[in-house]
């Protein structure tokens, strides 16, 4: 069960084009995505789950073209979390959450146990189990973020996208969020997370995609990606790095 | 034996055939045929009529059946006594259950006030609906013969009926000859309605020997403007009010000195039920118009 | 939410639904008391008492029931697919075009089915353009399709108003009490019932995908929901729901916004639960509304669509006060 690209290039209005993408997200690899701003990085999310149309090239799920796979087993198989949480209609909680499970329930039956056990465990998991009955809206950025997380947890899918996973939390929830998502790796799930923070990025992905912003885009393992020689190609910005428990760390110089 | 009923047949088909000829004069089925063009038929006079309008309810009266109405739709209140009829909503909004209630054997509905959907409840529940669209003074006249036929009061209606014919009659012989006089009907002050020639109110003007100003407006009650009044440089404006309303209801035209109609006074306000409803009393409320108009006149 | 959870509202606003039907029918301008009532349902009675209560009190009870129903699931599917708990079934201006077509068959001296199929034509008339309209601009979103019925609503608003200010004097009355609601025009009850049997029965295993939708389009989307689709159902389902509402009964407002509402600040916002429940509920309100507007100051009859706003305004305060 993978998740390819090939050929890739991703729609964004008014740039002309960009490298075509053709990489494999294999289970087991935490991917990060990074670039400055306006890059295209929640754009190439969408477009991996089919949200959006690519300008050029395909993605391939199981060797099917994305379109080809039925609207189901997609949301089966790939799961997003979004960097925006557009709420339409009051809901609690504990149904916003149990929506994730959607993809998975037949139209005919009412929730089972096991999807509400899912979806009890998976806001423990992300520590929001006491707020299982506020309305969602009136949830703090961090909270109404660790709740799209647990959605996506309860939907189970085999490839996580997450789009700035980390944006309001604080460190602790960071943290925890980063050991949910190598636990998911290990489980044998590829993971993709578009991030700003590079000592993150540093610390817990595998393998780093860079979006730079004329369209031109490299990929490859963490440590060849992430060098400050690059890096300040990409973000416009010196930098300085050192080494703490085997990891790269940087800072603005 | 077969043979025999072979023959018989045609003889026994004869004899049916006769009899059933004959069947119409016994049973005596009366008549009308209503302003839908429907012919409306009854075995025998109604009895209990419900009437679905104040012009109704005096027109059957007038036709000699008031003691046939057992309910009447709201401001029936001519002659007197229909004021205490039992009442059954108004209009377009009638009670239909007041009305089955009542156990009618004839409704008298009116095509420019009763809803023509509710009446068809009713139709489809077996009641018989009469339909009256008086809109010349002959239409009142048949409605009178008519509700006189279906309630078995058909020569006191028919004589009535001749003498509301005869004497408007002989107000149009009366001012045949009369000095014309110009005249604004003013319908309703606030938006400014008048009538076109087709109106029953500008046809009793005509008897007067008055000329209605806007006799030749496309529709049957225009709405104008003041300016185009003044420029009919009417001689006479009439308007039908209740006493208490009289000042109010034409003040507005002293602002205009110069407009014939008030230079000579001649702004005349007229009781509204006689003028308005057609019925019978149209007689005597034209008869009153032309005395108002001859005293106009008089003053050009 | 298991099973029970959905049943037990909706065993109790089905009683009461009985309830309503049954007082009904046993009150009107004609005072029979309970017994004759029973009596006539169980097949007995004399013939005027079956005449007013089968002929007259069934159909009419019956009708509201219906167009109830009709209006307050419509206005919880709007609410569903405009996301926007202040949508009612009349926003994109379906009200309006079924309007235009009454007042025109009215002008020209049409009555009964005439008057109801050209508001029928009118309705779907608006529907489509809207439909067609939305569409053709382009990127599709609930604010788009609001703005395209708004502006339709106007038009028809203003096409109604230029009937109404050129109509014949003696053609306005019926014209403004077509357009305040009036159930007394409304014969057979069947067409618009089995309407809303069907609707209900048809919506309910798209319940869970509704409350999906009712999430966020992108959410929906990213969780298998196949949006576009859907929302052009949802719209015209609750299209042509309300559309055989305003055929049976007129323009009766008030229902379609207030139900769903109600029943939102007191179940939650479950849509398997929130739909049969709207059908029921909004049945009910216009069962009693219609008794009280033909009674209460009988033989002068009320405009339905007052006593749904006299009855519906202290009801929604109450339950919005009871819910902070």
């Amino acid at each position: 069960m993978s998740l390819r690209a090939d050929e890739l290039v991703i729609d964004i209005p008014g740039r002309a084009s960009g490298t075509p993408l053709s990489l494999a997200f294999n289970g087991g690899e935490v991917w990060g995505i990074l670039g400055p701003n306006g890059v295209g990085k929640s754009t190439l999310l969408q477009t991996l789950i089919g949200l959006r149309p690519p300008r050029a090239g395909q993605v391939l799920l199981d060797d099917r073209p994305l379109p080809r796979v039925p609207r189901r087993t997609r949301a089966q198989r790939l799961g997003l979390v979004f960097q925006e949480h557009q709420d339409g209609f009051p809901a609690t909680v504990l149904e916003t959450t149990l929506a994730g499970r959607h993809p998975w329930a037949s139209p005919w039956r009412m929730e089972s146990a096991d999807d509400l056990a899912r979806a009890r465990a998976a806001l423990e998991r992300l520590d929001v189990m006491p707020l299982a009955d506020r309305q969602v809206h009136t949830l703090s950025g961090g909270e109404r973020r660790r709740v799209g997380i647990a959605t996506v947890l309860t939907q189970s899918p085999q490839v996580w996208l997450l789009d700035e996973p980390t944006n309001h939390l604080d460190l602790h929830h960071q943290v925890a969020v980063m050991g949910l998502i190598r636990s998911l790796a290990e489980e044998g799930r590829s993971v993709l997370m578009c991030l700003h923070d590079l000592n993150l990025a540093a610390r817990w992905c595998d393998r780093i995609l860079l979006l730079f912003p004329g369209g031109d885009a490299c990929w490859g393992p963490a440590r060849d990606m992430l060098v400050p020689a690059v890096l300040e190609g990409l973000y416009g910005q010196p930098l300085r790095s050192t080494e703490l428990d085997g990891y790269p760390v940087f800072m603005p110089a | 034996m077969s043979r025999a009923v072979v023959w018989l047949r045609p003889v026994f088909a004869a004899i049916a055939i006769a009899l059933s000829g004959a069947m119409p004069a016994v049973a005596a089925d009366r008549c009308a045929t209503d302003a839908l063009d429907r012919n409306v038929c009854l075995p025998a006079p109604a009895r209990r009529v419900v009437s679905l309008s104040p012009g109704a309810t005096e027109l059957l009266y007038s036709a000699g059946a008031g003691d046939a109405v057992v309910a009447a739709s709201a401001w029936s209140d001519y002659p007197p006594p229909a004021r205490d009829l039992p009442r059954v909503g108004d209009a377009n909004r009638l009670d239909l259950e007041a009305i089955v209630a009542a156990r009618p054997d004839l409704i008298v509905a009116w095509t420019d006030g009763n809803s023509r959907s509710q009446l068809e409840r009713l139709s489809d529940l077996g009641l018989t609906v009469f339909w009256l669209t008086p809109r010349t003074f002959d239409d009142i006249a048949r409605a009178v013969v008519d509700l006189g036929q279906l309630t078995g009061h058909d020569a006191l209606a028919r004589d009535r009926a001749n003498r509301f014919l005869a004497g408007l009659a002989a107000l149009r012989d009366r001012y045949r000859n009369a000095r014309p006089v110009r005249v604004f009907y003013q319908i309703w002050d606030e938006p400014l309605m008048t009538v076109n020639r087709d109106e029953l109110i500008s046809k009793s003007l005509a008897l007067c020997g008055a000329v209605n100003v806007f006799a030749d407006a496309d529709r049957l009650v225009p709405r104008v403007s003041r300016e185009s009044v003044l420029l009919a440089r009417p001689e006479a404006i009439l308007t039908a009010a209740p006493e208490t309303d009289a000042e109010r209801a034409l003040a507005a035209w002293r602002a205009f000195p110069d407009l014939p109609a008030v230079a000579h006074d001649n702004l005349l306000v007229l009781p509204p039920d006689r003028l308005q409803r057609p019925t019978l009393r149209m007689l005597d409320g034209a008869r009153d118009l032309c005395l108002r108009l001859e005293a106009a006149r008089g003053r050009l | 939410m298991a099973v029970s959870d959905l049943l037990r509202p909706l065993l109790l606003l089905a009683a009461l639904s009985l309830l309503a039907l049954l007082a009904s029918v046993s009150l009107g301008s004609a005072d029979l008391s309970l017994g004759q009532t029973l009596q006539v349902l169980v097949g007995g009675g004399s013939d005027l008492d079956r005449t007013l209560i089968l002929d007259l009190r069934l159909p009419r009870s019956l009708s509201a029931f219906a167009t109830g129903g009709l209006l307050a699931v419509a206005g919880a599917l709007m609410q569903v697919l405009l996301r926007n708990p202040l949508a009612d079934p009349y926003v994109l201006g379906l009200s309006g075009g079924a309007a235009v077509g009454a007042l025109l068959a009215m002008l020209a001296g049409a009555a009964g089915v005439l008057v109801s199929g050209s508001a029928f034509a009118g309705a779907l008339l608006s529907t489509f353009l809207v439909f067609g309209l939305a569409r053709a601009t382009g990127a599709w979103t609930p604010a788009r399709l609001l703005l395209t019925g708004v502006v339709i609503a106007a038009g028809w608003g203003a096409v109604m108003t230029l009937i109404l200010a050129t109509a014949p004097g003696r053609r306005l009355p019926g014209m403004l009490y077509w357009l305040m609601g009036d159930l007394s025009q409304s014969g057979r009850p069947w067409p618009a019932l089995s309407v809303l049997v069907v609707a209900c029965a048809l919506l309910l295993p798209l319940g869970r995908t509704l409350n999906v939708l009712a999430r966020g389009t992108a959410q929906a989307a990213v969780l298998g929901v196949a949006v576009r689709p859907l929302e052009w159902l949802v719209y015209l389902t609750a299209s042509a729901l309300t559309a055989v509402a305003v055929t049976t009964a007129g323009t009766v407002g008030f229902v379609g916004l207030i139900v769903p509402h109600m029943l939102r600040l007191a179940l939650g916002s479950d849509q398997r639960l929130i739909l049969p429940a709207c059908a029921l509920a909004g049945g009910t309100l216009l069962v009693v509304a219609d008794m009280l507007a033909r009674t209460v100051v009988a033989p002068e009859q009320l405009p339905v669509g007052v006593i749904t706003a006299l009855i519906g305004v202290p009801a929604f305060l109450f339950l919005l006060a009871r819910s902070r």
